[in-house]
């Protein structure tokens, strides 16, 4: 059964009991609830997930509970707790998903040490992979869900998941978090997109997340090879501007922007050092986002493997 | 038996059995491994538990998921262990003349040893013991050197030169690890008072560095006292796995360990720290005795209603938190009674009742949090 077909009583059942588990593509995770608004939120944003075993074996269990005590009642709470412990500070009780959500982003970061992971978007066509990697507020999430939604297939909007043994990625499939005007610029974009609840007043502002599409559900086992990478900055003052960055400088933007590099030592070196071997790399500057798309798909056309090439 | 192994909850039992039997891994179902997992995490054993699996069974044969977590358990663990050396290495300069003892402490220490127990444990800080009298000087030159002081609050500074047994713990830009200077293993007033310049005479050279660790006997204490009187006494059953560790490494390597490390027991008046830290790895790890030194072992038992009462205790404490569920009532009022008879070994009355003091001022006066 899909998380969309379940009623709310039965989320609601799932949540409190033995939890909710679901597949990313590269890990599993069971979420527990107590917070009575999650089960809705959850159906509108992981609709098109599976409900898997809850008793199965899961990456990551994430426990989402209202605040006990004084911060129940007064200016009240929620809490993560991942693994029977509070990692992360409390967030106001009206925002549960961007805890929850932030709480898993945390949690997969700090667990999946057995893949290199970069702070990237990854979407794929034909097989072929586009990493987006860029410090938060450079437009990164904006342009991965745009190209989600003009023809590629959605990874991830925050992790790039490299395979030690092959350099392939692997989808890390979630809801794409986007940010103030984003949020508005992606409606106006796609007016079919499927953006959940706004939530004013987080620490980034405000957040509200565009759902993966259904097929991009459906192919979260599918890898990627990895053939380009762009680093996008949105910059009203240009059209539409690509330099070609030289394979040494990506390699280095991409380590330090990486979760686990260092921790990973030779394994970590070898999977970007694979990664940035297979792609060519550009730096885009851009303020219209249809232009930046359709930049992006030529830039993949072009950088074909060199067999490929005539 | 005051410290059942089947008075433990599950997810204990299963990461004990886990430890100590690791073939059996092998045929552990999905819910299993799920449990053992983050229990493993939480207590920081992942890279132990790793470690003990690789060795007796294939990953491969393994559910996938439960594989790559061991994975990243030997990862995050050799990434420390190299961190380890990374640190000692670039420190070594600052250290003074290389007649002035250097004597590693735990983690560091096996690692440098090569010790088959370092594999797969995750240190955090790098702890070296070196004579009072020399700290002045090589403190002065780690600040020249880039490294700081993690608390500059002026108070915290004099708390740690004027009571502690070691120097506040030390940062450097590039460096994963803190770097925790010692001049003996326990605060200096309180109420254990090892012999300070016998752990120093006794130290062990470690072949082809300079640096040396305790002598097997001290090695064993300095892990025994610290079991139940550092204030964090929570989910330290690491602690305990590493004194069934040490014990087993040196009892088959040393014929006279056991008699040497009562003998040290007694040098350093740390035989009952050493009876509670033996009795807890006996009957959860099944550490191997000699019949003759459990027996004499036995003369350093506390009365049994101090036995009774701490035994009860440390059953609620030192395990990790079942991942499924979170400490309860009376697991949170042992962690405070153990925690309150720490401060009581460690602190003398009036120079709790300053502390005390003056952490109340500080946390009162307008803006002076910190």
């Amino acid at each position: 059964m899909r998380v969309a077909e379940a009623d709310r009583a039965f989320l609601h059942a799932q949540l409190a009991g033995p939890g909710l588990a679901l597949d990313f593509g590269a890990a599993r995770v069971r979420i527990r609830s107590d917070v009575p608004e999650l089960p809705p939120m959850l159906r509108a944003l992981y609709g098109g997930y599976a409900i898997e075993d809850p008793a199965g074996l899961c990456d990551v269990t994430v426990k989402l509970r209202r605040a006990r005590g004084l911060r129940r009642w007064v200016r009240p709470q929620v809490e993560l707790l991942i693994d029977g412990g509070i990692e992360l500070e409390p967030f106001p009780r009206d925002t549960p998903l961007p805890l929850l959500e932030w709480g898993m982003n945390y949690a997969l970061a700090t667990r999946l040490c057995c893949y290199l992971l970069l702070h990237s978007g990854v979407v794929e066509r034909h097989g072929r992979a586009v990493l987006l990697p860029a410090a938060p507020g450079s437009g990164k999430s904006t342009l991965t869900a745009a190209l989600a939604l003009r023809g590629f297939r959605l990874l991830s909007d925050e992790f790039a998941v490299v395979r030690f043994s092959d350099g392939q990625l692997q989808a890390l499939l979630r809801p794409v978090a986007l940010k103030n005007e984003s949020i508005d610029v992606i409606a106006r974009f796609a007016p079919g997109a499927v953006i959940g609840p706004r939530f004013p007043k987080t620490h980034k502002g405000t957040v509200a997340h565009l759902a993966p599409a259904a097929e991009h559900v459906a192919a979260r086992h599918a890898p990627a090879a990895p053939a380009l990478v762009v680093f996008p900055r949105f910059d009203p003052s240009v059209g539409l501007e690509i330099e070609p960055v030289p394979k040494a400088r990506a390699f280095a933007r991409l380590a330090v922007n990486s979760f686990n590099y260092e921790i990973l030592s030779p394994d970590g070196f070898d999977a970007l050092g694979r990664v940035v071997q297979a792609s060519t790399c550009y730096q885009l500057r851009y303020s219209d986002l249809e232009r930046a798309v359709d930049a992006i798909g030529a830039l993949l056309d072009e950088a074909a493997p060199a067999s490929a090439r005539h | 038996m005051l410290l059942a192994l089947s008075a433990l909850p599950a997810h204990v039992r299963l990461l004990l059995q886990s430890l100590t039997e690791p073939q059996r891994c092998a045929s552990l179902s999905e819910p299993a491994w799920d449990v053992l997992i983050r229990a493993a995490r939480s207590a920081r054993l992942l890279g132990v538990l790793a470690a003990r699996v690789a060795a007796a069974v294939s990953f491969d044969a393994l559910p996938e998921v439960a594989g790559r977590h061991l994975v990243a358990g030997q990862i995050e663990a050799r990434f420390r262990r190299q961190k380890t050396l990374f640190l000692l290495e670039t420190v070594a300069p600052q250290l003074g003349s290389p007649e002035t003892p250097r004597v590693l402490l735990k983690g560091a220490a096996y690692i440098v040893q090569g010790l088959s127990m370092a594999e797969g444990r995750l240190p955090a800080d790098v702890d070296l013991m070196m004579p009072r009298v020399a700290l002045d000087g090589i403190e002065r030159a780690l600040l020249d050197a880039g490294w700081q002081f993690e608390k500059t609050d002026p108070y915290d500074q004099h708390y740690y030169r004027a009571w502690s047994h070691e120097l506040p713990p030390m940062r450097c830009a590039g460096q994963a690890l803190e770097l925790d200077l010692h001049h003996t293993i326990l605060p200096p007033l309180g109420r254990l008072k090892p012999d300070t310049d016998g752990l120093f005479a006794a130290a062990v050279p470690i072949v082809g560095t300079s640096f040396s660790a305790l002598c097997p006997g001290d090695q064993v204490l300095h892990a025994a006292a610290h079991l139940l009187q550092d204030s964090d006494c929570t989910g330290r059953l690491r602690d305990l796995v590493d004194i069934d560790s040490l014990v087993r490494t040196h009892a088959t390597a040393n014929p006279s360990f056991w008699p040497a490390l009562l003998e040290r027991a007694h040098l350093h008046h740390l035989g009952r720290p050493l009876w509670y830290a033996l009795a807890l790895t006996r009957a959860w790890l099944a550490t191997p005795m000699p019949e003759e030194v459990a027996a004499r072992i036995a003369g350093f038992s506390p009365p049994w209603p101090a036995r009774a009462t701490l035994c009860a205790l440390v059953t609620r404490t030192l395990p990790p938190v079942n991942p499924d569920g979170e400490p309860g009532l009376w697991d949170r009022l042992a962690s405070r009674l153990l925690e309150a008879r720490a401060v009581w070994l460690r602190l003398p009355p009036w120079l709790l009742a300053w502390h005390a003091a003056n952490k109340a001022w500080r946390a009162w006066r307008p803006g002076g949090a910190s």
